[in-house]
C-alpha cells in the first residue's frame, strides 16, 4: 500500500540572537523520517520539551521546517501553501474550550474553512455542516449555539467536526483527549475509531497517556530531546521496550495495576 | 477511632430562587494513617466535599450534616473561631495548579518562613529569625529538596510544577497535620513528575503516618496509592470500599463503567475496538434529574431509580444503587 503522508529528513532547529561568531542555535527536532498510511494510527510519545508539538506544528505548517520535506500521496508539501494542506491536514488542541472563537456560533465557525476553501453555494455548505455535526453525534440545531452553551466534551466534538468539515486525510491530536474526564473520553475515542472507519483518516496521536496509545494506535514513535529513540509497532514496543527511557516511560504508568 | 466521620453531608448553593443540591448526603469515614482516594469526575463535588471539611466555603454554600466529627469532637457544634482553630492545626490541603497558589511576588524562602508554626520555636526573639530559617530548611529537606539554597532564593516561575509541588506539600508540612487533603495533586503534570508527588505522597504516609485524602477525577491514575476509594457521581455518593474491590468487583454501574472504560485497566480487549461508555454527558446543576443522578445514564436503571436509593453496606463495601451488580460476581 502506498504510504499517504511521507516526512524525510524533517528537522527544525532555532537561532539564538547573538553576534556574528557567538550565533547559537537551538535544535528543537533532529532529523527525522516516517510514513502513515490510511487507515493507520502514529502514536507521538514523550516528555514534555522532546519535540512533540514540534513536529505537530511542522506537519500542520504553522512552522517553517530547517530541513527536510513532507510528501502528502506523493506531493510535496510547500511552506506557506496553506490553501494546498489545510485541506489535507487538519488539527485538534488539547483546550478545546479555547480555540472556539466565542463571539461566533458554531455555524459561523464552521462555515469559515468551508468558505475559504470550496467553491460551495450556502444552501450546501449549511447542508454540509449539519451533516457534519450529526457525523460528530451531536444535532443540526446545535448550528445556531454559541460555544459557551456546550460542555467540556461537547466542545471536543465540535473541534473535531471542524477538523474533518474538509474531508481531511489526515488528522492530528495535539493531547487532544487529555482534558475529557474518562467517560466523555473513551466516547470520544469510540467517535474517533468510527471516522476513521468510515473516511479512511489517518491520525497522528500525541498523548502521554500510554493505555490510550495502546488501545488506539498500530504504530509508535518515542522522542526525547527532540531525538528518535524508538520507532515501531505499538504492541511490540510496549511489550519489549529497547530504550531505557522507554522502559522508565512504561514503569512510570503501572501498566499492571490491579491483577486479581 | 476514626479520624473523620462524616455522615450524610448536603451542600446547598443558595440561588434567589431555589437552593441548589450541589452535594446530596455523602459519607465519608477516614482512619489514622490511611490513603483514601475520592473519585469522580469534572462537577462531582469532589472539592466542594474538601473545601468543606476544611471549611472554606463562603456565605452561598450552606452545609448540613447528620455527623461531622473531626476525631470525636463534633465540629457542628462548635463556633466558627473554634473550629478554625481545631482545623487549622490538624489539617492541611494542597491544590491543583502549584504554581497559581504560590505568591509570584516573593521568594519561595520569605512563602515558607511565614508558613512556620511559631508555636515550635523555642529560642528567645533574638533567636527566632535563625530557627525559622532553619525550619523552612528543613521542611525541603523533609519533600526531598537537597539543594535547599537555591530553592529558598529563587521565584515560584523559576521553579517547574513539580518543585512548586513540592513546596506546596512542604508548606502543607509546617504544622504537622493529621490529615493532608490534595486535591488533585498532579492534573496538568508529566507521568514521571507525578510519580515523584505520588511516591512523596506515599512515604510522607508511611514515614509519618499521616492520612491523606487524595482527590482525583481519573479512577486509573489514583489506584496504585490508595489503600481505599469513595466514588462520587453528580454530587451523589455512589460507591466506597478497599481498592481492590473498588476496581476488580465495582458494585455500582457507574464504577463498573469507569473501569470499563479505563484503556489501561483492560489490557486483553481487541486493539481499536470500541470502549464501553455510558450514552449522554454529566448533567450540569442547574438540570439535576431526580432520585439517582446516573439514572438517565445508566444501563440498569428502572421505575425505581427515580428515588434516590439507600446506602447498602457489605463488609465495609458501600455501595447506593437500587440494582447494585453484586450478585454477577
Amino acid at each position: 500500500m502506498a504510504s499517504l503522508l511521507q516526512v524525510n529528513n524533517l528537522s527544525k532547529s532555532y537561532k539564538l540572537d547573538g553576534f556574528w561568531f557567538n550565533r547559537k542555535s537551538i535544535t528543537a527536532l533532529e532529523p527525522l523520517s516516517f510514513d502513515i498510511q490510511a487507515y493507520k494510527t502514529l502514536a507521538i510519545v514523550g516528555e514534555t520539551a522532546s519535540g512533540k508539538s514540534t513536529l505537530a506544528k511542522l506537519l500542520v505548517g504553522a512552522e517553517k521546517p530547517t530541513t527536510g520535506s513532507i510528501k502528502l500521496n506523493g506531493q510535496t508539501l510547500q511552506h506557506g501553501n496553506f490553501k494546498q494542506r489545510c485541506q489535507h491536514i487538519r488539527m485538534i488542541f488539547q483546550d478545546s474550550g479555547t480555540t472556539l472563537n466565542p463571539s461566533l456560533t458554531i455555524q459561523q465557525l464552521l462555515d469559515e474553512p468551508l468558505r475559504l476553501n470550496t467553491d460551495l453555494n450556502e444552501v450546501e455548505r449549511n447542508n454540509l455542516i449539519r451533516e457534519t455535526l450529526q457525523k460528530v453525534g451531536l444535532l443540526g440545531d446545535h448550528m445556531s449555539f454559541y460555544p459557551h452553551m456546550f460542555s467540556g466534551g461537547q466542545k471536543q466534538r465540535i473541534s473535531l467536526a471542524r477538523a474533518i468539515i474538509l474531508k481531511p486525510q489526515v488528522i492530528i491530536l495535539d493531547e487532544a483527549l487529555a482534558a475529557l474526564d474518562p467517560s466523555l473520553r473513551s466516547q470520544m475515542i469510540n467517535l474517533l475509531l468510527d471516522l476513521q472507519q468510515q473516511m479512511g483518516l489517518a491520525y497522528i496521536l500525541i498523548s502521554h497517556n500510554l493505555g490510550i496509545v495502546r488501545h488506539f494506535s498500530d504504530k509508535m514513535m518515542v522522542l526525547c530531546k527532540g531525538r528518535v529513540l524508538e520507532v515501531g509497532d505499538t504492541q511490540k514496543l510496549l511489550k519489549q521496550p529497547q530504550h531505557k527511557y522507554t522502559k522508565k516511560l512504561i514503569m512510570n504508568q503501572h501498566f499492571q495495576l490491579l491483577k486479581n | 477511632m476514626n479520624l473523620l466521620d462524616i455522615r450524610n453531608l448536603s451542600i446547598k448553593l443558595m440561588t434567589a430562587s431555589t437552593p441548589i443540591l450541589a452535594v446530596d448526603r455523602v459519607s465519608l469515614t477516614m482512619k489514622e494513617g490511611e490513603v483514601r482516594g475520592l473519585v469522580g469526575e469534572s462537577g462531582s463535588g469532589k472539592s466542594l466535599l474538601a473545601q468543606a471539611i476544611v471549611g472554606v466555603l463562603d456565605d452561598k454554600w450552606q452545609v448540613d450534616a447528620d455527623r461531622f466529627h473531626w476525631r470525636g469532637i463534633d465540629l457542628m457544634r462548635l463556633t466558627l473561631d473554634e473550629r478554625k482553630k481545631i482545623i487549622s492545626k490538624d489539617v492541611a490541603m494542597i491544590f491543583q495548579e502549584p504554581m497559581a497558589c504560590l505568591d509570584p511576588t516573593t521568594t519561595i524562602g520569605e512563602q515558607l518562613e511565614e508558613a512556620v508554626d511559631i508555636e515550635q520555636l523555642t529560642g528567645f526573639f533574638w533567636q527566632k529569625k535563625q530557627q525559622r530559617k532553619l525550619a523552612a530548611a528543613n521542611l525541603l529537606h523533609k519533600v526531598g529538596i537537597k539543594n535547599h539554597e537555591i530553592c529558598t532564593k529563587s521565584y515560584p516561575h523559576q521553579l517547574t510544577e513539580a518543585l512548586c509541588q513540592r513546596v506546596m506539600i512542604a508548606m502543607a508540612l509546617a504544622r504537622r497535620p493529621l490529615l493532608l487533603i490534595a486535591d488533585e495533586p498532579t492534573a496538568a503534570m508529566e507521568s514521571t513528575n507525578q510519580n515523584q508527588i505520588f511516591r512523596l505522597l506515599a512515604s510522607l504516609n508511611q514515614l509519618k503516618n499521616m492520612s491523606i485524602l487524595l482527590i482525583s477525577h481519573d479512577l486509573e491514575n489514583v489506584t496504585h496509592w490508595t489503600n481505599t476509594i469513595t466514588v462520587m457521581y453528580s454530587g451523589q455518593f455512589v460507591e466506597a470500599g478497599t481498592t481492590q474491590h473498588i476496581f476488580n468487583q465495582p458494585y455500582h454501574p457507574y464504577t463498573r463503567a469507569l473501569v470499563d472504560s479505563s484503556p489501561k485497566a483492560n489490557m486483553q480487549i481487541p486493539l481499536k475496538s470500541r470502549l464501553m461508555t455510558l450514552p449522554g454527558s454529566i448533567p450540569i446543576l442547574q438540570h439535576l434529574p431526580i432520585g439517582c443522578r446516573l439514572g438517565p445514564r445508566c444501563p440498569k436503571a428502572q421505575k425505581a431509580c427515580v428515588k434516590a436509593p439507600k446506602v447498602k453496606n457489605y463488609h465495609g463495601h458501600q455501595v447506593s444503587c437500587h440494582y447494585s451488580l453484586k450478585g454477577s460476581y
